[in-house]
């Protein structure tokens, strides 16, 4: 008590100072979204000038076409690719936490590699090889391409869970009389299905978000909502893309809130190693 | 009733008796490491039967080949009759309580416990009644509709078991199942389960270190160590008459004396110690002993007694004194620099009177040292 009490006033200040270096990298990360999604409400056409609260903005955003467009297709892609990037990463979590097999090694840091991978780097090879294959570009296409990057963050935030189970769990089911269609009915799936859930909603975020390798591998006419909003930018920032960019940061943060609540402790800290690297 | 029991040297009216597992020179290796090396035993209809031995000895790898979990290298199983290599888990007639419960987190007690049954095609009234009997046989009726995680570690053991044993599997295995609990609950659940495997009359296959576990709780013990079945007895010939250094060493306490043989008359041996003292002792027949040849005996230490009224007399000093209550233990120091332990009981009529740094002689008779097989 009296050792602490002494440098007490001291603490105070390095504790302001902190909650004011906190307050300001905060400030700094959000303000300006919150500047755009405060402008989408200007009555006005200004984007510097508040001028009265509207939602005459979001209208605009339903009675435009091509933006609707835009919308089904990210959601379409959304959802394909989450489907199909769900099944495969499991399967492959599954495959990778179970197995010994030459080249183990290899394959699980192949895994995490892809991870970080320098997006520029996927969309471009994405197109060669469409290109080689012949492949014509399209909505097809993005969906293979988001398939292609969303696998590894659903098999690593799987394989969090996978590692947490006891394996003698699946046991006791074999040895109940299950077999193994209906142990991983019964049993494995119930149990990473919270892992399974966590995994798809990240995987649909990053696919819903993504514009540098959905640039280089979409068609004409298949626009992604995060790519109708850069070509918009061409004519200026308008009060419309203010909108719309809140309607993305709200689709995300909605969905992000709710893997969160589906992730564990562990899977969260698996998820934070995957995206910090 | 127990003693009969436990004094048989083999289960009672052994020819008529079915054999439940056969293990016929099962070896099952990882890589060049033999974690079973070519076991063979006989388990018995109706027997609490178990593998006792040091971690690592191989007592649950083969465990759980006979589960089906692992496939032997060589060798044969069979359970009840049918030859089991190459069937799956899931169709063999034996169900497991593993070490770690395994309950399933996701279903309730009910759940869990009608898991195998439902797997079997039993539904309805038959799979209500079959449950909840089974859920009041370990003493958890009205727990049905409990979550596990709302459960003591001695409730879930009892899930495990109620949910193994309603399948009435032809044999019981058990992988250490009160290895998580304290020491008193533990004592509570040994005799629970004892009770429990006279009332439904299933073979258990039970798994543990614990060698006091073993000796209250099991018709036959198989002693395992490195992959070898070491004596497979009673607990009382266990006990008594140990095999080699190892059985006497692991199961209770004893005096291992080394010396070369003088000679043999029948089940007689002579064996001089390092220092020259000459020690009458008994080799039952499985040992072989020879003339000349190194040799170790064993001697229990209650089986010594002070004074030299029996066949071999030890002349020691008394280096330590630890009261244990019901009896005293000497730890002695031989001539030759040997230790030697005595238990004294402190009965109404004990006369020892000996203290730390007396000269004392201890005595036994011939029969009650052993000649240990290698």
């Amino acid at each position: 008590m009296a050792a602490g009490s002494a440098p007490k006033g001291m603490c105070r200040i390095s504790d302001r100072m902190l909650l004011l270096v906190a307050g300001l990298i905060y400030l700094f990360l959000y303000a300006p979204i919150a500047i755009v999604i405060f402008f989408s409400f200007n009555s006005a056409k200004s984007t510097q000038n508040f001028a009265g609260f509207s939602t005459k903005w979001y209208g605009e955003l339903l009675r435009d076409q091509t933006i609707l467009d835009a919308f089904y297709n990210s959601l379409f892609v959304g959802v394909a690719a989450t489907a199909i990037a769900t099944v495969i990463g499991t399967l492959t979590a599954l495959a990778l936490s179970r197995n010994e097999f030459r080249g183990k090694t290899f394959a699980d840091s192949g895994i995490y590699a892809a991870t970080v991978m320098p997006e520029i780097v996927v969309g471009v090879s994405l197109l060669v090889f469409f290109v080689a294959a012949g492949v014509g570009l399209g909505i097809t296409t993005i969906v293979i391409a988001h398939v292609a990057f969303t696998i590894s963050f659903v098999t690593i935030v799987v394989r969090a869970r996978l590692s947490g189970m006891d394996r003698s769990i699946e046991e006791a089911a074999q040895d109940l009389g299950a077999n193994p269609v209906q142990t991983f009915l019964r049993v494995t799936l119930p149990l990473i299905l919270p892992g399974v859930m966590a995994g798809a909603l990240l995987a649909f975020t990053l696919s819903f978000d993504d514009f540098v390798i959905t640039f280089f591998v979409s068609g004409v006419g298949s626009s992604t909502l995060p790519l109708k909003i850069y070509s918009m930018l061409k004519f200026g920032v308008t009060p419309v893309i203010n909108a719309l960019s809140t309607v993305v940061v709200l689709v995300t943060l909605v969905i992000i809130l709710g893997a969160s609540r589906f992730l564990g402790r562990d899977e969260a800290r698996e998820v934070r190693r995957a995206t910090e690297e | 009733m127990e003693e009969r029991r436990t004094m048989q040297q083999s289960p009672p009216g052994e020819t008529e008796r079915k054999v439940a597992v056969r293990l016929s020179g099962v070896t099952k290796s990882f890589g060049d490491f033999a974690a079973v090396d070519d076991v063979s035993l006989d388990i018995y209809e109706g027997e609490f039967f178990s593998l006792l031995g040091p971690s690592g000895c191989g007592k649950t790898t083969t465990l759980r080949m006979i589960a089906g979990f692992e496939e032997p290298t060589a060798g044969e199983i069979s359970v009840a009759g049918q030859q089991v290599q190459g069937v799956p888990p899931y169709k063999r007639p034996v169900n497991t309580v593993f070490q770690s419960y395994a309950i399933f987190p996701h279903l309730d007690v009910f759940d869990n416990v009608a898991f195998g049954l439902k797997r079997a095609g039993v539904k309805g009234d038959e799979l209500r009644r079959r449950v909840t009997k089974a859920c009041g046989m370990v003493q958890l009726a009205g727990y049905e509709k409990r979550r596990p995680n709302m459960l003591s570690g001695g409730q879930q053991q009892r899930v495990a078991l109620a949910r193994a044993l309603v399948n009435r599997p032809k044999v019981l295995l058990l992988d250490e199942p009160l290895g998580a609990l304290d020491l008193k609950l533990r004592k509570e659940l040994q005799l629970e389960l004892r009770t429990l495997q006279e009332e439904v009359g299933i073979t258990f296959v039970y798994v543990t270190h614990d060698q006091e576990e073993a000796l209250t709780m099991s018709d036959r013990i198989a002693v395992m160590n490195e992959g070898k079945v070491q004596q497979v007895a009673d607990p009382a010939t266990l006990y008594e008459r140990p095999r080699n250094r190892f059985v006497a060493g692991f199961i209770g306490q004893t005096n291992v004396i080394s010396g070369k043989v003088e000679s043999v008359n029948g089940d007689r041996v002579l064996i001089k110690t390092a220092a020259g003292a000459e020690i009458e002792a008994i080799a039952h027949e499985e040992v072989r002993v020879e003339v000349g040849a190194e040799a170790h005996l064993a001697v229990r230490p209650e089986k010594l007694r002070f004074g030299n009224s029996g066949d071999n007399v030890f002349a020691a000093e008394v280096r330590q004194i630890v009261y244990l209550g019901a009896s005293t233990q000497y730890i002695m120091k031989l001539a030759d620099g040997g230790r030697l332990i005595v238990y004294q009981q402190n009965a109404h009529d004990a006369t020892v009177n000996a203290a730390v740094g007396d000269e004392a002689q201890v005595s036994c008779d011939a029969t009650n040292c052993l000649v240990l097989g290698g």
